[in-house]
């Protein structure tokens, strides 16, 4: 019983290591590709990188392709990813923020009466 | 509030025709009049008003229906990508990167592998102050 328990954390924790993996490798080829037309290219042959070991049953096997994925994604980081502008690191992090709460600009300050 | 007093000042320097000035007006018409009216109400801001949930729905939607393995007439909002949609949890990353784009977003790693159905998609970017 405790093995099949074990089993299937084992599994399902394998699972979230590709999702992570391709969450990210995916990322890094959107950050590869120069256009857009070349990024679909590239997004279905990763995809077909990860089909290729969709059948594997052996969890030390699978272990061993999650640990050989991750180390060549790794490797091959684009340097310069692209960040969403408002997000730390992007272009318009903390430029223009909103006033605070409650603020009110008065156009016609000291002119009241005129 | 700013805007309204912006609003007269602009409006004395720039002549707009009757029929432009109607969607501005009439800013609860869905799509570009809103999102216009968006833009005027703090221009040059990287800090937009929120969107409104409808806008999220129809615009999460159709993002999901535009992925080639989802068929479009089972797509609601009350979906679950894999059981209801027979999506794979490769195709899940797919689509909530997908969403993620759609509204300019950058979702963590952790929290965007949690979002695997429809009311997930919504509940995340209706309540994100960056979806834009």
């Amino acid at each position: 019983m405790s093995t099949t328990a074990g089993y299937l954390a084992r599994r399902a924790g394998q699972k979230e290591r590709v999702r992570l993996l391709y969450r990210r490798a995916l990322k890094d080829t959107l950050n590869w590709a120069v256009h857009r037309h070349l990024f679909y290219q590239d997004a279905s042959e990763l995809r077909d990188k990860f089909e290729a070991n969709r059948n594997v049953e052996n969890l030390d096997v699978i272990d061993r392709l999650i640990e050989d994925a991750e180390a060549q994604q790794r490797n091959f980081q684009h340097p310069d990813p692209y960040i969403v502008p408002w997000a730390p690191g992007g272009t318009k992090f903390t430029r223009n923020p909103p006033p605070p709460e409650g603020i009110e600009i008065i156009y016609n300050y000291g002119k009241e009466d005129q | 509030m700013a805007a309204a007093a912006l609003r007269p000042a602009i409006l004395r320097h720039i002549r707009l025709s009757p029929a432009m000035a109607a969607p501005l007006v009439g800013a609860t018409a869905a799509g570009q009049p809103l999102a216009l009216a968006r833009w005027l109400a703090r221009p040059m801001s990287s800090h937009d008003a929120h969107l409104t949930r409808d806008e999220v729905v129809d615009r999460v939607l159709d993002v999901i229906k535009c992925h080639p393995k989802v068929d479009p007439s089972k797509v609601t909002p009350e979906a679950h990508f894999e059981k209801d949609l027979g999506l794979d949890s490769l195709d899940t990353v797919e689509v909530v990167m997908a969403i993620e784009e759609e509204f300019k977003l950058e979702i963590p790693d952790l929290e965007a592998d949690k979002i695997n159905s429809l009311p997930l998609a919504i509940e995340y970017v209706a309540n994100h102050p960056m979806a834009g």
